[in-house]
């Protein structure tokens, strides 16, 4: 039989080119499915940690568990045991296992934006490395244990103010003594007789400036170790928790208006400093003392508010009331 | 054949699977060659690969002399070649019948009864039967049997 | 009445072109129904159909993709310019990555292709139908024993289907890479975090919506004109433009369709 020519055809080695086009195509959907399961995890050698909890709100399997913010692991399962607790299955791929260590700790937090999040924390990188399937607790972020150690602490520091503040304090004894000198200046018996007339007065009102200073230093202290714990609570397992920040935006009221009352009573001890020195500026003095008494007034009246507020956000059903005489 | 009705019923026999028309209204496909639309029946009906449907197509072309048309496309192509292309593609499937359905529309300007007869003539051993369809009046430009 | 006749004609008339209008689709209902039972039939393939399958991928991808894949590439780079920019100044850059890729790899590009390859050629294809009828030529494909829907008409759904799904798997592969490329820079160490953010995008339902959207978006631009140019008249010349107006119209429509759904089920 006669061939039929080799002609060439119209298009050139059209078998070689959709093979070509056909096998990258494989190639490309293959790798890309594979690619996709090794960046998901799947071909990665894990270890198990199971975490426990009472509540895996928010928590979802695929989720990841940070650790100093890089992801270093995430959840396989979730579990809830027979006992009621969530078992929290957690793979974490062999590589990133060496930054947990026995002493981890695992967080759980939610914020009210965006989900909730899984932390671990390891504050001694000396301990041996934590072994595949342990079980540890998961904590969730609950501010409401730390809350009473400070608010005993805000308690304290709202005594002092009360104290500060009662009918028969030292400051308003001396802010009283200094009335009765002024008044005594502006009296009869003038200038004169205001000193004369009260040696005892004026020790009475070095007495009071040297306590208020006391209570002004005890006052720094308090706050400062509310600060202090507060950056520790922020820092440790007790994070940007929406309730805990309002505890923190309370206390940092409170320091801002110790801060004023801090402010009144310098003025206050100037003032003092003023009549201990008698100032020939009688009528100045006095119109300064109005001016500190609505000052502190004021002060007060923040104060309150904010104890009112603290009251309000959580259950202290305690009378705070703090009332400038 | 009396008139076109009598014509219709005789071709309407073709759409039977083992019989083949060749029409003026039945064209080649448009976009392949004379060789490709021939050799597409083996290559669709016994999986032929490419090159041997082609052989056996171009060994067809080469008995009746007409391998020049063999790359041209439908619009290039005379009324005879068509004629040829379209009578070969029949032929490939060997069937039981061929029709060929009024020959003077498939070669007009011609005397089409001789030509038509040496081809057939041509192919003898590959054609089973072969029916013309045509009109009476046609019938003194064939040659009498 | 002449207005009651008038009112009534009108009527019939709606209801006629309304019926044609469900005719349509369910003609295209069957008929891909009938293309993808053929194409996972092997009797379908054999010599003839398979060169006809090739010659579509061919037409269809090879011979556009140098030029379609430059096109995407300096697209996807622009866009990814754009999201990377714009994050930053909204100071959300580490969302930019995971942002672009979602747009990119999971919308614009499946789209974009489906589009491309609708727009060349799905119009050529109802065309080409559409003459074919019109010729004849399927009554003709038919009498020398060769079924003209698996010889002409299922190969091109197959090479449609492949085709786009090759665009897009090109494209997309060269847009994560000018991904990775706008937000890291050439340099390697940030493979990891690149990982992380797609690992994350394509989490297995991910993958399946785009693989089944790729797939519904070849079936529709071979399909849909296929379909179109198949219900033009025998011997009706002038009706092959207006079959294949109402072709891209009913592919414009179903790939926009796609689309939304794929989004519905995705975000809803």
């Amino acid at each position: 039989m006669e061939r039929a020519p080799v002609r060439a055809p119209l298009i050139k080695n059209l078998e070689f080119k959709v093979g070509l086009l056909l096998v990258l195509t494989l190639v490309l959907a293959a790798g890309f499915l594979l690619y996709t399961m090794y960046a998901r995890g799947a071909f990665e050698r894990t270890q198990r940690l199971i975490l426990v909890t009472e509540n895996a709100e928010g928590v979802q399997s695929g989720m990841a568990m940070t650790y100093a913010g890089f992801p270093i692991g995430r959840v396989k399962r979730l579990d809830l045991a027979d006992d009621g607790e969530v078992r929290v299955e957690m793979a974490i791929p062999v590589k990133d296992a060496r930054w947990l260590r026995q002493s981890s700790v695992f967080t759980l937090e939610k914020s009210l934006v965006g989900g909730a999040r899984i932390r671990a924390f390891t504050n001694q990188p000396d301990d041996p490395i934590l072994e595949d399937g342990a079980e540890r607790p998961l904590l969730t972020g609950d501010a409401a244990a730390e809350i009473p150690e400070i608010m005993a602490q805000v308690q304290d520091i709202l005594a002092n103010v009360k104290a500060m503040t009662q009918a028969d304090s030292s400051i308003n004894q001396s802010l009283v003594h200094v009335k009765t000198v002024t008044e005594r200046m502006a009296g009869e018996h003038g200038v004169l007789g205001g000193v004369l007339g009260s040696p005892e007065n004026a020790g009475k009102v070095i007495q009071a400036v040297d306590r208020s200073n006391a209570l002004l230093a005890s006052l720094n202290d308090v706050s400062h170790k509310a600060d202090g714990m507060l950056g520790k609570a922020d820092q440790r397992v007790f994070g940007p928790d929406g309730v805990m920040d309002e505890v923190q935006k309370s206390v940092t009221q409170i320091n801002a208006i110790l801060a004023d009352v801090r402010d009144s009573l310098k003025k206050a001890d100037a003032i003092l400093a003023n009549g201990e020195a008698i100032s020939a500026d009688v009528k100045a003095a006095t119109t300064d003392i109005a001016v500190l008494r609505a000052e502190v007034d004021d002060s007060l009246t923040k104060v309150n508010h904010l104890i009112n507020e603290i009251n309000r956000k959580w259950p202290f059903a305690r009378e705070v009331e703090v009332k400038l005489p | 054949m009396a008139d076109d009705a009598a014509r219709r019923t005789a071709i309407a026999a073709a759409h039977d699977a083992d019989i083949s028309l060749i029409s003026d209204e039945l064209p080649l496909r448009a976009n392949l060659s004379v060789l490709e639309n021939i050799a597409i029946v083996p290559q669709y009906r016994e999986n032929l690969a490419y090159e041997v449907a082609a052989d056996q197509a171009w060994a067809l072309l080469v008995r009746l002399g007409r391998t020049d048309c063999a790359f041209k496309r439908d619009p290039d192509l005379t009324s005879e070649e068509r004629f040829v292309a379209k009578l070969l593609r029949a032929v490939i499937r060997a069937p039981s019948i061929i029709i060929i359905d009024r020959p003077a529309l498939l070669l007009p300007d011609c005397h089409y009864p001789p030509r038509v007869q040496a081809t057939l003539d041509a192919l003898d051993d590959k054609i089973n039967e072969c029916w013309i369809v045509d009109y009476p009046w046609n019938e003194p430009l064939y040659a009498p049997r | 009445m002449p207005a009651m006749d008038s009112l009534i004609d009108l009527l019939t008339r709606r209801g006629a072109a309304l019926l044609a209008w469900l005719r349509g689709w369910r003609r295209l209902g069957r008929f891909g129904a009938t293309a993808i039972v053929e194409a996972l039939t092997p009797a379908t393939y054999n010599s003839a159909t398979r060169s006809v399958v090739q010659k579509q991928i061919y037409f269809t991808a090879w011979q556009i993709l140098p030029g379609f894949t430059l096109f995407a590439a300096v697209l996807s780079y622009v866009l990814i310019q754009i999201v990377v920019d714009t994050a930053r100044d909204y100071g959300l850059a580490q969302h930019a990555l995971e942002m672009s890729v979602r747009i990119l790899v999971l919308e614009i590009l499946p789209l974009l292709t489906a589009l491309f390859v609708g727009l060349r050629s799905g119009a050529a294809i109802n065309t080409e139908v559409a003459l074919m009828i019109v010729h004849n030529e399927m009554k003709a494909l038919e009498e020398t024993g060769v079924d003209p829907m698996r010889f002409e008409f299922i190969p091109r759904v197959i090479g449609g289907v492949i085709s786009v799904v090759a665009l897009t798997a090109v494209a997309s592969a060269l847009a994560l890479v000018l991904a990775y490329v706008a937000v890291y820079g050439f340099q390697f160490f940030s493979l990891p975090e690149f990982n992380r953010v797609v690992g994350n995008v394509f989490d297995p339902p991910a993958i399946a919506l785009l693989w089944a959207k790729v797939f519904a978006f070849g079936l529709a631009v071979t399909v849909i004109p296929i379909s179109e140019g198949l219900a033009a008249p025998a011997d009706k010349l002038f009706f092959v433009p207006i079959s294949v107006l109402r072709g891209m119209v009913r592919l414009f429509f179903v790939l926009m369709l796609v689309e939304v759904i794929s989004l519905a089920l995705k975000y809803i």
